[in-house]
């Protein structure tokens, strides 16, 4: 036999292996799990409720929060400009132009950080960018945004002057009352439009 | 785990070494076959000589076997591998002007310079060529943009196309390759030229 009837062979059997067996849809995930300890143990992650307010206030349009928690708690109260995204379904298709993007900001929240987390933590193993989480969570945000308490008269000028914005801050989001704002005074924002993204990151060449 | 430049496994300059060392053992490769000439080169087109039909083809099934298989072990993520984009008619006229200049210069742009660097004189007007319609492209840009860009169907695949398997359609590609060296062989044989 010659060495091409070989080669020719060889090729037909590899080709009828690959028809064979089935196709590899599987995506290794991103992110090494010591990577992510990283990450995580960074606290990067996280964005405070201060800088949240002032993007909210001065209407920053590069800030899409996430409020992840199932559909009846969100439509009770979020936070404004919130589109809800359940943590159930974080990984629908719908959701993937809102979550794999990279012009906005996006900051996920619950009530505490638990549920924020394990969204971030989805997210970022599939190697999403500009994803973050509210730090403290709404209970952190109903405590310092919406119901600050006013530190000792003898606090250092920074701490006054946190509270004072913090004060200011509750009180143009409709502080002290934020359990009675409902769905209907406060209904759910139309979902910003997404350009689909173009192209994924792919190694370029070419010939 | 692949592919390395998209994990940040191997920095782009390591990239760029990489495809230094590739390209050099590419050309070499290419040279001692014979590719440096033009006469073997434009052989496959009158049928005396299809080497270079038979060369590109088992590299291209080779390519298409190995991704499958790396694929399969996870070794790759195909969804990131790069695939050049279609616009249909830039594609057309593209490979018309390059099937022309082929026959007519004997060399395609990689053999060209194969040829080049062993002194060949028709290869080196042939890069000259080369370069003139590289600076008559990128000057006249502004007037060929339109139909430069018309048509964009996204990266077609044939899989997609078809319908079929990644797999299945390879097979069916080696077979139909298989099929192609055949009918290349009984023409080396019906139409020889004895030098070249």
């Amino acid at each position: 036999m010659k060495p091409r009837h070989i080669l020719a062979l060889v090729l037909l059997t590899l080709g009828l292996i690959m028809a064979a067996i089935p196709q590899n849809t599987t995506h290794p995930y991103k992110l090494s799990p010591e990577a992510l300890l990283e990450h995580v143990n960074s606290g990067m992650q996280y964005v405070t409720p201060d800088e949240i307010a002032d993007m909210i206030i001065n209407e920053d349009p590069s800030l899409l929060l996430i409020d992840i928690r199932p559909e009846n708690e969100y439509e009770k109260f979020h936070l404004p400009g919130a589109i809800n995204i359940p943590l159930s379904s974080l990984l629908d298709e719908q959701w993937k132009p809102y979550l794999d993007q990279d012009t906005r900001l996006n900051v996920f929240y619950s009530n505490s950080t638990v549920n924020a987390n394990q969204a971030w933590m989805l997210t970022r193993q599939l190697g999403y960018k500009n994803n973050y989480v509210l730090q403290g969570g709404l209970n952190y945000w109903a405590e310092t945004i919406m119901n600050p308490s006013a530190p000792p008269s003898t606090s250092p000028d920074e701490e006054i002057a946190r509270f004072e914005f913090r004060k200011g801050a509750g009180m143009a989001l409709g502080g002290g009352a934020e359990n009675a704002t409902s769905g209907a005074d406060n209904p759910a924002p139309a979902l910003p439009k997404i350009a689909p993204k173009p192209t994924r990151k792919r190694a370029s060449g070419g010939c | 785990m692949g592919p390395l430049i998209s994990y940040n496994i191997i920095s782009q300059n390591t990239n760029f070494l990489l495809a230094f060392l590739i390209g050099v053992g590419f050309g070499f490769v290419l040279e001692s076959s014979g590719f440096s000439s033009s006469r073997k080169l434009a052989g496959v087109f009158y049928g005396y000589d299809t080497v270079v039909l038979k060369v590109f083809f088992t590299a291209a099934i080779t390519a298409m076997l190995g991704l499958l298989f790396l694929s399969l072990f996870n070794w790759i993520d195909l969804d990131l591998v790069y695939i050049n984009p279609t616009y249909l008619y830039s594609t057309i006229a593209g490979g018309i002007i390059m099937g022309a200049g082929f026959i007519m210069g004997g060399f395609c742009p990689g053999t060209s310079f194969c040829a080049a660097s062993i002194g060949k004189i028709d290869a080196l007007f042939f890069i000259g060529g080369l370069f003139i319609g590289i600076l008559i492209f990128a000057e006249g840009y502004p007037l060929w943009e339109g139909f430069y860009k018309a048509k964009y169907l996204g990266i077609p695949t044939l899989s997609h196309a078809l319908g079929l398997k990644d797999g299945v359609v390879v097979l069916g590609i080696i077979i139909v390759a298989l099929g192609m060296f055949w009918v290349g062989e009984w023409a080396e044989k019906k139409f020889p030229r004895e030098e070249y």
